[in-house]
């Protein structure tokens, strides 16, 4: 499994500054050419982490910008924050096509569906929140408000909506069987992680520890520790290979763990403050990490 | 047709393009005349020989045109529609000097276009007036140096016009006047008002009115001349234009005439101030523009168009105070006006402006300098902490109060100030105690030290516990203080003793506010009971139902009301119980509590780490909650539930609706506590069904609910009519509608019994449309074809009617309402006529009908002549029927039948016909009319 061993992007390679104040995260595109920023600034900024130049920012959001997820055809961009709406963007002209109400409160993450017709997001209301890009309407088509507490975290695949939340359950629900699978993993989740066979979900607890799920059974695989993570919304990811986990850590470390027997492979210091966010890029061996310290950084081999 | 005839000929160099005109023109004016010829004499026209329409005479001019150069016609004269009304009003046509051109006219112009030229503008009016409105414009557009209207006397033509100097080539100069020189004394005084005038204005600094002034150059040289040479002058008239708001010839100051000077030089100003303000572009108060007043906008925001005031009264709000001292503004130089404009534009507010002398003088106070080595971080002398920790050690022996009240106070109020501030305001008072016998007490061994020593410990004490949870002021702590009721998820928690509730219960005891401990519970570790600490009163509930618990006694009902106050919901208490039962299953294995609570102190620690992050408390809660589970669950846990996604998010993902839309059962129950509470035991029951078949219960239910419907015994046959099949078949539902007799007639094929008894309810309605419906019994019959209905043939039965006419006297009342609104201006006269004559009725019916029957043959197509047969037929039962029933008020009503028997027979007989029956039966009742009155008579 980890032909590819022990290439990890552990060298800094570019640092892309240009937001005021934190970084809440950083997201890949489809292909790994462009990232997406969103901070505390209120502003998204499309950047080209290869060459280290950014490309544009889109600015209409009135509170902190917590999420952000692009279409695989790289039109359309959906992001959410503090101010309880779900914005839908024009990639190119930068202008905001709808936005989705219905969360009463902040939107913690968002995601586009496979064929970019669905937007998911979850919120610190409780509640996982469906809307249809495709219809003038931006109520939502389905709301989900079996969670105990605010969902932090939330991944579609193509017939599945998994989230996080924070009353310790990873649920999964199945649109095809229409059934709500509830697994409880006795921490407050704060970020899932999908690996990319898509067999396992990784959740970040607030116990500062992963924990790596396969999905089918529910069964707990792996323990993963060492970082700090007990109070920040952070993200954590498995790398391209599939071969470790990485994660940040509330004192601007990160770490690599071996995916199979959890221990530490590397951690350095990536920022000087709390590593809010994570993301490996889909095919090489370079990785984004961002922080509240208002610099993301790129890290190659 | 010229160019036919160009085809045909070769033509050798260009033609004269005039003479082919003409020759066209006459071609056609030869062409014309029998055409011409044809026409009525008044409509010919009279060519000239070019074939242009020629002018009637020399003299009486204009084209013949009209009825023999008449306004009328041949019906004589018709005047001009008038419409003019509020909608449409008769149009104002605007003439302008383009309406009076024709085309040739039009053409000797070119594209020029007419103006009225300043040459010949001799007195300078109208082409004064005309530049002067361009500049208005112009200035409306764009903002100039000047804004507003210019001043008439501002702007003058600048060029002389052609008299004018035509007069001074003649030696005439402005100013004098043409005729001989006659020593006037108007005049003279007028032209000295006038120069005085011109003296001020041009006293006005004025850099921007450079026309003026270039004006004025010329005429000041002539007036001085005029002055040497002591001659008449004819006065410039000024015209001056009516600003004000007041009445016509009015003069407010007709009798103060000193103050028109301030006003003017006042209004001149305001307009220089204006100008000054825009040559600032000020952001300050008003603009050239003007802005409504008491809306204001804020200091960073533009002016906007929209803060315009679209209201505004054309008043300029200024100052309408007479100024008192006009004279010294007028004696004043120029400069110093200036500068007092300059003061204006700065401070005053609208309405108000700035007092000429104030003692008011800006101090100002420069920041004190800060020393060398002074730090900006404040450093505490002694941490207050470890002051107080001497306190806690060694609690001082309890003291009895000193008699002296005044004593004692002051004891225990300096001791809550030592308390408070620490060791210095102690040693303060120490020194204070030198010179003032009043702080005796704090010597060791004086009166009232040891008091002082305890006073003083105690409000240490205090101070510290106040002073830790306030160190850890956690949302629910807060919320405690503020006297919020906790959250339902909130007091759905299983306490550890954590190291925060120890505190607390510290601070409770403190204050004294302990809870009496039930004596049976006596043997149970104190930390146990005490679960919800944090809410007393939940606590004293817990240690009720605990009491009750070990004491046995009746608690169910009982207790819920006895503890529970009204205030909490339903589901509250039922979760508080449940979590109490929970408690106490947890207090009976002591021994494990106990266990617990000591290892998870270690995790508590954790608690309170993200206690103060930004999950919400239900977090800890049910991180807690879990934490005490987790020595018999094991985690990760995996439970499965039924959920439903829409079918529009089973779209948009591009798969099948595994429930296929249909609409969930019950909506799952979040807890086991919700089913508890709110659903009654049947409901419950049910549920659980549901819950086994998720998916087929939806067609139990509603089978069951079929079951149900079959097995209730039914009231009344109304009440199994709207299941029954029958109904719901109907698929014409606008048909029915429409048509809602034809369903009566339908059940009465069905069953006449229930068609019997439904009628007292339906009938009066169905009567009510009987007509209509005999009117569109055909257009009836032929949409049930379209529709592919089939209509029975014997769906309006006559006799069924008649029964019900029989039984109902009410129904034939509003039966002939129907009537009534057949043929409405006859049937009053007809009733009371009918009323009259009483029993003869038949035999004059009779006659009538033949009479009417006779009208209709008339007036009927001969292929509808089989018709009479049936009429016939139906004039023979109705006769019966009327011979019965004597009752004159049943004429209408019956001969209703009657025709509907008629339009039955008709349908069966001939299906095409459609319209006429309408119009028959209004010649009927035609008829009949006539027949009375030919009875009458």
């Amino acid at each position: 499994m980890a032909s590819s061993g022990w290439e990890l992007a552990v060298n800094e390679s570019g640092v892309l500054k240009g937001h005021e104040g934190a970084v809440l995260a950083v997201r890949f595109n489809g292909d790994g050419n462009y990232c997406l920023t969103c901070g505390k600034d209120r502003t998204l900024r499309l950047w080209n982490p290869h060459r280290g130049i950014h490309i544009k920012t889109y600015k209409s959001h009135g509170r902190e910008v917590r999420d952000v997820h692009v279409t695989t055809d790289n039109a359309k961009l959906v992001s959410c924050g503090g101010d309880r709406q779900l914005f839908y963007w024009d990639v190119s002209s930068g202008r905001v096509i709808r936005k989705f109400r219905g969360h009463d409160s902040e939107v913690n993450s968002v995601k586009f569906n496979e064929y970019n017709a669905v937007v998911v997001s979850a919120g610190y209301d409780r509640s996982v929140r469906a809307f249809d890009c495709r219809s003038q309407s931006t109520e939502p088509i389905q709301i989900i408000d079996t969670f105990q507490d605010s969902v932090m975290s939330v991944h579609l695949t193509k017939t599945e909506i998994i989230a996080g939340c924070v009353d310790g359950t990873v649920r999964t629900f199945d649109i095809r069987m229409g059934r709500e699978l509830v697994d409880q993993l006795g921490h407050p989740v704060n970020c899932i992680s999908l690996s990319n066979d898509a067999n396992c979900v990784l959740a970040s607890c607030l116990d500062s520890t992963l924990r790596l799920l396969d999905r089918s059974t529910g069964e707990l695989l792996q323990e993963y520790k060492g970082h700090k993570c007990k109070s920040y919304k952070m993200d954590c990811c498995l790398t391209n290979t599939d071969a470790h986990v990485v994660s940040g850590s509330e004192d601007g470390f990160i770490y690599f763990w071996d995916l199979v027997d959890a221990s530490i492979v590397s951690s350095f210091r990536a920022h000087s403050s709390v590593v809010t966010s994570v993301s490996y890029h889909p095919k090489d061996v370079c990785m984004l990490t961002s922080s509240v310290d208002g610099t993301i950084k790129v890290w190659r081999k | 047709m010229a160019d036919v005839d160009e085809e045909d000929y070769v033509y050798f160099g260009t033609p004269i393009e005039r003479e082919e005109e003409i020759s066209s023109r006459k071609r056609k004016a030869i062409a014309e005349p029998g055409t011409l010829r044809s026409l009525p004499p008044w409509k010919q026209e009279v060519t000239d020989e070019e074939g242009r329409r020629r002018f009637h005479g020399a003299f009486t001019g204009g084209y013949s045109a009209g009825y023999y150069n008449t306004v009328g016609s041949k019906e004589g004269w018709t005047p001009q529609t008038f419409t003019s009304s509020r909608k449409n009003r008769a149009e104002v046509k605007k003439q302008n000097i383009y309406s009076f051109l024709d085309e040739d006219d039009l053409k000797d112009i070119g594209g020029n276009t007419l103006e009225t030229s300043m040459q010949y503008d001799t007195f300078g009016f109208t082409a004064a007036e005309f530049a002067r409105k361009k500049a208005e414009e112009e200035q409306k557009k764009r903002p100039s140096a000047i804004p507003g209207p210019a001043p008439d006397e501002i702007v003058l033509p600048a060029s002389s016009s052609i008299g004018m100097r035509l007069l001074m080539k003649m030696g005439w100069r402005q100013g004098h006047s043409i005729k001989d020189s006659n020593a006037e004394s108007l005049s003279e005084i007028r032209r000295e008002a006038r120069k005085a005038f011109m003296a001020l204005s041009s006293n006005k600094a004025e850099p921007d009115i450079s026309e003026k002034d270039a004006d004025g150059t010329d005429e000041f040289p002539d007036m001085s001349i005029d002055v040497l040479r002591n001659s008449e002058n004819t006065p410039v008239y000024v015209l001056n234009p009516k600003q004000d708001m007041y009445g016509l010839g009015y003069d407010p100051f007709k009798h103060a005439p000193e103050f028109r000077d301030s006003k003017r030089l006042r209004e001149s100003k305001s307009r220089e101030t204006k100008r000054s303000k825009v040559h600032m572009g000020s952001l300050l108060s008003s603009n050239s523009k003007k802005y409504a007043p008491g809306f204001g906008i804020g200091a960073l925001e533009e002016l906007d168009a929209e803060d315009e005031d679209i209201y505004a009264s054309g008043f300029d709000y200024e100052q309408t105070e007479v100024e008192l001292e006009p004279s010294k503004a007028v004696s004043s130089s120029s400069g110093d006006r200036m500068l007092q404009l300059e003061h204006k534009k700065r401070g005053s507010l609208l309405g108000f402006k700035l007092a000429s002398d104030s003692d008011y003088k800006l101090e100002r106070f420069y920041p004190p300098a800060i020393p060398s080595n002074f730090r900006p971080i404040h450093k505490f002398g002694a941490p207050l902490d470890q002051t107080l920790k001497n306190y806690n050690s060694v609690p001082p022996p309890d003291a009895p109060p000193p008699e002296n009240t005044n004593l004692r106070l002051l004891i225990e109020g300096s001791a809550a100030m030592v308390a408070r501030c620490g060791k210095s305001i102690e040693d303060l008072y120490m020194e204070k105690s030198k010179t003032n016998p009043l702080f005796l007490f704090l010597k060791s061994g004086a009166e009232g030290y040891d008091y002082y020593v305890r006073k003083l410990w105690e409000n240490k004490q205090k101070f510290v516990d106040n002073l830790k949870p306030a160190e850890k002021l956690t949302a629910e702590n807060r919320g405690r203080i503020l006297g919020e009721r906790p959250l339902a998820s909130t007091t759905s928690r299983v306490n550890d003793v954590s190291v925060k509730a120890r505190e607390v219960i510290n601070t409770q005891s403190s204050h004294g506010d302990t809870v009496t401990k039930p004596i049976s519970l006596a043997d149970l570790p104190d930390s146990a009971i005490k679960q919800f600490k944090h809410d007393p009163a939940k606590q004293e509930r817990f240690e009720l139902f605990l009491k009750e618990k070990y004491q046995g006694g009746l608690r169910a009902s009982g207790t819920r009301s006895s503890t529970s106050t009204s205030t909490m919901s339903e589901a509250d208490r039922a979760r508080e119980r449940l979590d109490f039962e929970a408690a106490a299953e947890a207090i009976e294995k002591g021994k494990q509590t106990i266990q617990i609570s000591a290892p998870s102190t270690d995790h508590t620690k954790d608690l309170l780490g993200f206690g103060e992050d930004r999950f919400v408390s239900s977090t800890l809660i049910e991180n807690s909650e879990t934490k005490l589970e987790e020595t018999n669950v094991v985690y990760p846990k995996r439970e499965q539930f039924e959920w439903r996604p829409s079918p529009i998010l089973c779209k948009r993902f591009d798969l099948i609706d595994p429930y296929m839309g249909k609409p969930p059962p019950v909506p799952r129950p979040r807890s086991k506590m919700d089913s508890l509470i709110f659903l009654p035991e049947i409901f419950k029951s049910s549920n659980k069904e549901d819950a086994k078949s998720p998916i087929g219960n939806s067609l139990e239910a509603s089978k069951s609910g079929l079951k149900e419907a079959e097995a209730e015994p039914s009231a009344s046959e109304a009440d199994v009519a709207p299941t029954s099949p029958k109904n719901v078949e109907r698929p014409v539902d606008l048909y029915k509608a429409i048509f809602s007799d034809d369903s009566d007639d339908d059940e009465a094929d069905a069953g006449p019994a229930l068609n019997q008894a439904l009628n007292p309810v339906k009938s009066s309605e169905g009567a009510n449309k009987t007509l209509n419906r005999l009117v569109a019994g055909d257009f009836l019959e032929s949409l049930g074809k379209e529709l592919g209905l089939e209509v029975p043939p014997g769906s309006i039965p006559g006799p069924s009617l008649n029964t019900n006419t029989v039984s109902l006297p009410e129904e034939q009342k509003s039966c002939k309402g129907g009537d009534d609104r057949d043929n409405t201006p006859f049937p009053k006269v007809k009733e009371t006529k009918s009323k009259d004559y009483g029993s003869t009725v038949d035999s004059s019916r009779e006659k009538k009908r033949s009479h009417s029957k006779h009208h209709r043959r008339r007036s009927r197509t001969p292929d509808l002549d089989p018709d009479s047969g049936s009429d016939s037929d139906s004039h023979r039962r109705h006769r019966s029927r009327s011979k019965k029933r004597h009752d004159r008020r049943d004429r209408s009503r019956s001969r209703d039948s009657e025709s509907s028997d008629e339009a039955y027979m008709n349908r069966k007989e001939r299906r095409k016909k459609h319209h006429s029956r309408h119009h028959e039966h209004k010649k009927k009742d035609y008829g009949d009319k006539y027949s009375d009155k030919k009875r009458r008579s």
